[in-house]
C-alpha cells in the first residue's frame, strides 16, 4: 500500500438527477437527459487534456459523485470508466467509488461497476422514513433502499457506505432512531451522517423564509447528532469524521480501515483533481515564476457552456484562487481537526511548513485549550468532544484574520 | 440698502407645523431661488434634515422683496424646530427684531412653541402670527385665531390664513412682516459690532461666521477681530446668504451676511462673540449668549479600535458645526478608547450617532445616557458626575442629587390619563392642569430629568398619537436614592453597561436588562450567567446556554474554498462584536439600555 499521505484524488462530477431535491443546491440538474452523451464526451476530453500533466502521478481514489452517477446508462458508464483508467495511473489499491441513488440502480448495473473496477458505492438513503422521504422529495422509498444494498452486495461490493440527513423539521429523535436501526440491519462498511443545511435559492429555503416549513433547529439536530454518535458508536462503528462512521478489523490504528480514502485526502489538505461542471481541483503547480504554487480552482458550473468549453479546447476554469502558506496551514487545520481521531498531526505539520504547529497558533491554542474545545498531545491536536459540537468556532480561530 | 428698508426675522413653530415648507415658499415668491432650484426644504442643507423632515441647524438666507416701487431686504434666520434645540431657537432670535409664529391650523399652539414665543417676547421682538394648513381637511382656523388672540393679543381676523404648501396667501405674511416688524436699529457709522450668530466649517473657505452686524460697516475684507477669543483673522470674503454664499463688497448695521473668517477652526470662533474692527476696535461687545450647558452624557466608542483616530477627528468636524456638542476622552475595559459626549438631549445625541455613521462612515457604539449627579460624600466634599463608573463607592456616600426639571406638556384633553401616567411611572410629580381651551390641556409637573432624557419623548408621542407636545427647562437638584446597577457578563462587571438609576426601579431595571442581554447575546461556547447586581447584591440572573451544535457537517466534495469563506463569514461577524472576558458581546448589547421600555 502506498503512502496515505502521498496520495491524490480524482473526482469526475455527473451533473445529473432523474429529479432534484428541494433541499440540495449542488451542481446537478434533472431533465438534461439529452446532454448525457455529450456530457460524458466532454468528461472524457477533460481527462484527456489532464493526462499527459499527471502523468507519473499515482492515483489513490476516484469518487465519481454528482449528482447521480446511476442515471448514466450502462455504455455511458462504461465509457467513462475506461476512460478513468487509460487517462490517469491508478494504484493497484485505488478506491473507486461511486454515487448512486437507490432508485437508479440494479443488479445489473450494479455489476457492471463492479467489473469497471468501481470498488465502493456511496448510496444516498437519506432516511427510512416515508414522510421523510416525501420531504426531501426523494425518488426512492426504503425498500428501494434495502434491495439496493441487496443489489450491491451480490454484485461483489464489499464496501458501501450509506447517505443520511437528520435535523429535519420537526423531526423526531424515535424517527431518526428508527432510521439508524434500520441502517444497521444492511451492516454497511462505512454511514455519513448530514444535518440539513437550509442553502440558499433552493426550494427549502423558500419553504423556510414563507413559513411553510419551520427552520432547522439547533437544539433537534445536537439532540439527534448525539444520539447518532451513541447508538453508532454501540454498533461498534467509528466516528472517524465529523459526518463520517466506518467499520474497522480492530487494529488501533488512528484511522479505521473502511474511512473513506478519498475524502481523506480532503480533509487532509491534499491534492485532488476535479473533472466535470463544478467540479473542485486542489493541487501545487509550477507557477510562470519557476516556483511552485499552491492553488484552487473550480471549473464552469452550467453543463451546456462546460461541454461547449471544453470541446472548444477552451479553459473551463471559473474559479481560481492562489493559497499562500499562511491560508493553507489555516485550512490544514480547518479541514484536519475534522479528522475526529487523526486530528492534525504534529510531525506532518512540520514537515509540510516548516513550522511547529503550537507555534503558529500559539494564540489560538491559548484560548481553545483551556476553554476545553481542543487537546494536545505531543502527536497531535484533536477537537474534545465539546470542541466537535462547536466545530465551526474552532476552525474559523486558525484561518487568517483579513 | 437703507436700513429702513431691511427687516430681520425668524420663523418660531412646532415641529411639523410647516416652518420650512414656508420658508420654502417664501424664497421661491421672492425669486430668490428659481423653481427650478427649488428643493423641498431648502434651509434644510443637511440629508438628515430632509430626511427627518425637521431642522437641525439654523442657518440664514436673504431675500429682496419687491412691494410697489419699494424692494426691502428681508433676512431670514431659519431655526430648528425640536425639542433638543431650544439653545439655537434663542440664539437666531437675538440677531432678528421680529419673528412669524406659525401655528397649524389642526393642531393649535403647542408645548414647545410657547417656549420659543416667551423667548421671543423676551427679546422684545415683533411676533406676526400665521395660522397655516388651513386646506387640511381638520383644519379649525377659527379656534385656533381665537387661541391667538387669546395669547398674544392680535385680533383673530388681522391672523392671516395661509397654506405654505398650496401657495394660498403667503404673500399676506410678507406684508406683514414689512408692516409691523420693525427695521434694524444701527449706526452705520460707528465701530464695528457684528454678532456671530453662528459659526459653519467649510472645507474650501475655512470658519465660516454667520453674523448679525449690529453697529458699524465692514467694507472690503479688512483685518478683524473677534472680542471674546481675542483672535485676528483676515478675512477671505464677506457676503451674503442667497442662500448659497455670494460675495458681497460690503455688510453694514443692520444686514445680516457670513464672514469667511480665514480661520482654519472653529475652537477659535464661539457663536455669540462680537466681530470688530482691528484697526479701530468697537469699545465694548454685544451681549452674547450664555454658554450653553449640556444635559445628557454618554460614552462613545469606536466600534473598530482603529477607527479612534478617525473619530477624534469626526468630532472635531462636528463640533465645528454643533456649538452644543461637547467631548473628552473616556476609557472602557469593555469599550476602549472612546469619549465622554455632552448632548442637549436624547434627540441631539440620535443626530450626531446618525451624522458619525452617515458623514463620516464610522460604525459607533454609544452607552446609556446619563444625567449630570451631584454627590455628597461622607467626608463632606461633593462631586459632579455623569458617568455611572464615577459614582463612588456606597459607603463614601452621604447622599446623591439629581436634576429634576419643570415639564410642561400639551395634550388633547381625551389622553390626560395616560399622559398622568406615563409622569408618574417616570417618578414625576403633578403640579397643575391648565385648560389651554375646551379640548386641550397644559400639564405641568416636575421629574427627574434623568427620567425624560431616555425615551420619554417618543412614548409620549406613542401614548398620545403624535398630538401631545412638551417643553422642559431644568428646576434644581434634589436629593434622590440613586444607586449603581451593574451588568455582569461572565462574573465579570462591564463598565459599558452600568446605569445610575433609582433604587425603587433597581429591580425592574436589572430584570428587564438582564433579559435584554440574555437575548442579544449569542450563544457561545460555554455557558454564559448574566447577571444585574447593585453592590454586591445580585437582583438578577440569566443564562446564556452554552452553544450546542456549530459544525458544518454537510459534505461539499472538495469545494473547500466554500467551507472556508462560510467560517470567514462567521468570523467577520464576530470581529464587530466586543470581547469582555472571554465572551463575545454583540454591539447592540451596549445601546439596549436605551430601549429598555419597548415590548
Amino acid at each position: 500500500m502506498s503512502n496515505p499521505h502521498d496520495a491524490f484524488g480524482l473526482y469526475v462530477h455527473i451533473p445529473f438527477c432523474e429529479k432534484k431535491c428541494p433541499y440540495c443546491d449542488f451542481n446537478t440538474y434533472a431533465g438534461l437527459e439529452q446532454r448525457f452523451a455529450s456530457t460524458v464526451d466532454a468528461l472524457c476530453r477533460e481527462m484527456t487534456l489532464w493526462a499527459p500533466r499527471l502523468a507519473g502521478q499515482p492515483v489513490t481514489s476516484v469518487f465519481i459523485g454528482g449528482g447521480t452517477p446511476t442515471v448514466l446508462d450502462e455504455a455511458l458508464l462504461a465509457r467513462l470508466l475506461e476512460q478513468i483508467h487509460t487517462s490517469f495511473q491508478l494504484t493497484a489499491d485505488c478506491e473507486i467509488t461511486s454515487e448512486a441513488n437507490p432508485g437508479t440502480v440494479d443488479r445489473r448495473k450494479f455489476r457492471l461497476l463492479h467489473d469497471l473496477g468501481v470498488t465502493r458505492i456511496s448510496l444516498g438513503v437519506q432516511s427510512f422514513q416515508p414522510e421523510e422521504l416525501r420531504f426531501l422529495g426523494r425518488i426512492h422509498d426504503g425498500d428501494d433502499a434495502c434491495r439496493a444494498v441487496d443489489a450491491a452486495r451480490s454484485a461483489g461490493f464489499a464496501n458501501i457506505n450509506l447517505d443520511f440527513i437528520f435535523g429535519l423539521p420537526n423531526q423526531r429523535p424515535e424517527a431518526w432512531l428508527a432510521t439508524l436501526e434500520q441502517a444497521l440491519t444492511l451492516e454497511p462498511e462505512h454511514l455519513s451522517l448530514y444535518s440539513l443545511i437550509v442553502e440558499p435559492e433552493t426550494p427549502l429555503y423558500h419553504w423556510v423564509q414563507t413559513g411553510r416549513v419551520p427552520a432547522p433547529d439547533e437544539e433537534n439536530a445536537a439532540d439527534h447528532y448525539e444520539l447518532a454518535m451513541a447508538r453508532l458508536a454501540a454498533a461498534g462503528y467509528r466516528h472517524y469524521e465529523v459526518s463520517n462512521w466506518a467499520r474497522d478489523t480492530g487494529d488501533d490504528a488512528v484511522m479505521p480501515d473502511r474511512a473513506c480514502r478519498h475524502n481523506l485526502v480532503y480533509w487532509r489538505n491534499q491534492a485532488y483533481l476535479g473533472i466535470g461542471p463544478g467540479a473542485h481541483s486542489h493541487m501545487t503547480l509550477a507557477d510562470p515564476a519557476g516556483g511552485q504554487t499552491e492553488q484552487r480552482w473550480g471549473n464552469h458550473k452550467p453543463v451546456p457552456g462546460y461541454v461547449r468549453r471544453v470541446m472548444a479546447g477552451e479553459t473551463v476554469t471559473a474559479f481560481h484562487e492562489v493559497i499562500d502558506p499562511r491560508l493553507s496551514m489555516g485550512e490544514t487545520m480547518m479541514l484536519g481537526l475534522r479528522l475526529v481521531e487523526e486530528g492534525v498531526e504534529q510531525a506532518r505539520f512540520q514537515q509540510r511548513y516548516g513550522q511547529a504547529l503550537e507555534d503558529m497558533f500559539a494564540p489560538e491554542l491559548a484560548y481553545l485549550v483551556p476553554a476545553g474545545a481542543v487537546t494536545v498531545d505531543e502527536k497531535r491536536i484533536r477537537l474534545t468532544r465539546r470542541g466537535l459540537m462547536v466545530g465551526n468556532q474552532v476552525f474559523a480561530r486558525f484561518l487568517p484574520s483579513d | 440698502m437703507n436700513l429702513d428698508h431691511i427687516r430681520n426675522i425668524s420663523i418660531i413653530a412646532h415641529i411639523d407645523h410647516g416652518k420650512s415648507t414656508l420658508a420654502d415658499r417664501l424664497l421661491q415668491m421672492t425669486e430668490t431661488v428659481t423653481a427650478r432650484e427649488m428643493k423641498e426644504q431648502l434651509l434644510d442643507s443637511m440629508d438628515l434634515e430632509r430626511e427627518k423632515g425637521v431642522t437641525i441647524k439654523a442657518s440664514a438666507v436673504r431675500m429682496i422683496y419687491r412691494r410697489g416701487d419699494q424692494e426691502y431686504e428681508i433676512n431670514l434666520i431659519d431655526t430648528p424646530g425640536h425639542v433638543d434645540f431650544s439653545y439655537e431657537v434663542h440664539r437666531a432670535l437675538q440677531a432678528c427684531e421680529g419673528a412669524i409664529l406659525v401655528v397649524d391650523a389642526s393642531q393649535g399652539i403647542q408645548a414647545q412653541t410657547m417656549a420659543h414665543l416667551f423667548a421671543a417676547l423676551e427679546q422684545d421682538l415683533t411676533i406676526v402670527p400665521v395660522i397655516n394648513k388651513i386646506d387640511l381637511p381638520a383644519a379649525m382656523p377659527d379656534d385656533v385665531a381665537q387661541e391667538i388672540e387669546n395669547l398674544l393679543g392680535t385680533p383673530a381676523e388681522d391672523i392671516p390664513h395661509i397654506s405654505a404648501k398650496a401657495g394660498i396667501n403667503v404673500e399676506a405674511v410678507l406684508a406683514q412682516v414689512v408692516d409691523q416688524v420693525s427695521p434694524p436699529q444701527g449706526d452705520v457709522n460707528a465701530p464695528l459690532q457684528a454678532l456671530v450668530f453662528d459659526c459653519h466649517y467649510d472645507p474650501y473657505k475655512g470658519v465660516i461666521a454667520y453674523v448679525r452686524v449690529v453697529n458699524g460697516t465692514i467694507n472690503g475684507t479688512p483685518a478683524l477681530k473677534a472680542m471674546v477669543s481675542g483672535k485676528t483673522m483676515e478675512p477671505i470674503e464677506i457676503g451674503v446668504l442667497t442662500p448659497a454664499m455670494f460675495a458681497t463688497p460690503r455688510l453694514h448695521a443692520g444686514e445680516v451676511g457670513y464672514i469667511a473668517t480665514g480661520l482654519k477652526s472653529v475652537q477659535d470662533l464661539d457663536v455669540g462673540d462680537t466681530i470688530t474692527l482691528a484697526a479701530e476696535p468697537s469699545a465694548e461687545r454685544l451681549p452674547g449668549y450664555q454658554p450653553m450647558k449640556p444635559m445628557v452624557f454618554a460614552g462613545l466608542y469606536p466600534s473598530n479600535p482603529d477607527d479612534y483616530v478617525d473619530l477624534r477627528d469626526a468630532l472635531e468636524k462636528l463640533q465645528l458645526n454643533d456649538a452644543a456638542l461637547a467631548y473628552e476622552p473616556e476609557t472602557s475595559q469593555a469599550l476602549g478608547f472612546g469619549f465622554r459626549l455632552g448632548f442637549l438631549g436624547l434627540f441631539h445625541m440620535e443626530i450626531i450617532q446618525e451624522r458619525l455613521e452617515r458623514e463620516y462612515d464610522l460604525d459607533v457604539i454609544f452607552t446609556a445616557p446619563s444625567v449630570e449627579y451631584r454627590v455628597v460624600k461622607t467626608d463632606g466634599s461633593v462631586i459632579t458626575i455623569d458617568s455611572p463608573a464615577e459614582l463612588p463607592e456606597p459607603t463614601l456616600i452621604e447622599q446623591v442629587e439629581e436634576p429634576w426639571c419643570d415639564l410642561s406638556i400639551f395634550t388633547p384633553s381625551e389622553y390626560i390619563g395616560t399622559v398622568m401616567d406615563l409622569i408618574t411611572k417616570r417618578r414625576g410629580e403633578l403640579r397643575n392642569q391648565n385648560w389651554l381651551d375646551a379640548k386641550r390641556v397644559d400639564i405641568s409637573c416636575t421629574i427627574p430629568l434623568s427620567e425624560i432624557v431616555v425615551d420619554f419623548y417618543n412614548d409620549l408621542k406613542a401614548r398620545t398619537r403624535g398630538y401631545a407636545s412638551m417643553d422642559y427647562t431644568l428646576d434644581g437638584y434634589r436629593a434622590s436614592d440613586m444607586v449603581k446597577l451593574d451588568i455582569l457578563v461572565n462574573q465579570q462587571p462591564v463598565d459599558a453597561l452600568s446605569v445610575i438609576v433609582h433604587r425603587d426601579d433597581a429591580f425592574y431595571k436589572g430584570q428587564r436588562l438582564v433579559s435584554k442581554m440574555k437575548e442579544i447575546i449569542p450563544r457561545q461556547m460555554f455557558e454564559v450567567p448574566i447577571q444585574a447586581a447593585v453592590g454586591n447584591k445580585i437582583i438578577s440572573r440569566a443564562n446564556v446556554k452554552a452553544m450546542r451544535k456549530d459544525v458544518l457537517s454537510k459534505c461539499y466534495g472538495g469545494d473547500v474554498s466554500r467551507k472556508r469563506k462560510l467560517l470567514e463569514k462567521q468570523k467577520a461577524g464576530k470581529k464587530r462584536m466586543k470581547m469582555v472576558g472571554s465572551v463575545e458581546i454583540p454591539q447592540e448589547a451596549f445601546m439596549s439600555v436605551l430601549r429598555l421600555e419597548d415590548d
